[in-house]
């Protein structure tokens, strides 16, 4: 035993062998963690669909009605009145769930409104809507 | 000249490195198709969609709506709005309208609408249907 203890050779490709094993493992590792990252999210971005069910013009303020028909998730973080980002708070919507929108904007009557929604991935909905006179 | 290649050992990491490489590279890709094809057909369908409304009567209690399905698949109805100048009045439906069949959806919970309005339907898969009253 005390023998075996004393004698150090070998110890050097035993060390390099193991050495390797942990980088290949490291970086297998970090391969497949990039593969799951990337079409994850491209799954993800591929499953969003969205649609604006109505479009309410009320004073100061345009409300939006949106409706979740994707496969995934969605959360709304802009909405676009005229090429001008609205300030609104970030709407959440599960697949199937749909809800209000509310941004503060000033319109007048009788006028056309190009009205982008767009979500966290990049998903954007446009459509043109008339205010009420 | 089996023997010989069974006892040569160069060369055997890179192959192991080439089939590791591929079987990634075949993960991602069937992935993204697999998932790309699911979403082309969930697209085809909303496209094959053709609902209408193409009625709107007062009932006893409520109201009452004729849908039309003119597109080749059932349609799953699950919102309807009654819109006029001041109020936007959103309603959860649930009504299955089969390809080429007409349906009437009576409801005690939707009252009439009175004087201008506009009634609108949503499909599950995202389409809709106008309808203008007075």
């Amino acid at each position: 035993m005390r023998k075996l203890l004393r004698n150090r050779r070998g110890v050097t490709p035993v060390l390099s062998s193991l050495l390797l094993t942990v980088i290949a493992v490291a970086g297998m590792s970090i391969a497949i963690t990039a593969t799951y990252v990337i079409t994850d999210q491209l799954h993800d971005s591929m499953g969003e669909r969205l649609i604006v069910e109505d479009v309410w013009f009320t004073p100061g303020q345009v409300s939006l009605y949106l409706r979740n028909v994707g496969k995934v998730s969605v959360e709304v973080v802009s909405v676009y009145v005229n090429r001008t980002d609205q300030s609104v708070t970030a709407l959440e919507l599960e697949e199937g769930s749909h809800g209000w929108l509310h941004a503060s904007y000033s319109w007048s009557a009788d006028s056309v409104y190009e009205i982008k929604v767009v979500t966290m991935r990049g998903t954007n909905v446009a459509d043109y809507y008339v205010s009420p006179s | 000249m089996f023997r010989r290649l069974r006892r040569d050992r160069r060369g055997i990491s890179n192959v192991i490195v080439v089939v590791l490489s591929l079987v990634i590279i075949l993960a991602i890709v069937s992935n993204v198709v697999l998932w790309n094809y699911d979403m082309n057909q969930v697209d085809w369908e909303k496209m094959r969609e053709n609902v209408t409304i193409t009625g709107v009567t007062n009932a006893n209690y409520g109201s009452q709506y004729n849908f039309k399905n003119e597109g080749g698949l059932t349609v799953h109805l699950v919102s309807l709005w009654i819109n006029n100048s001041t109020l936007h009045q959103h309603y959860n439906i649930n009504v299955f309208v089969n390809s080429a069949e007409t349906k009437t959806y009576l409801s005690e919970d939707i009252p009439y609408p009175t004087g201008s309005y506009t009634i609108k339907v949503v499909t599950e898969r995202g389409n809709m249907a106008v309808y203008s009253g007075s």
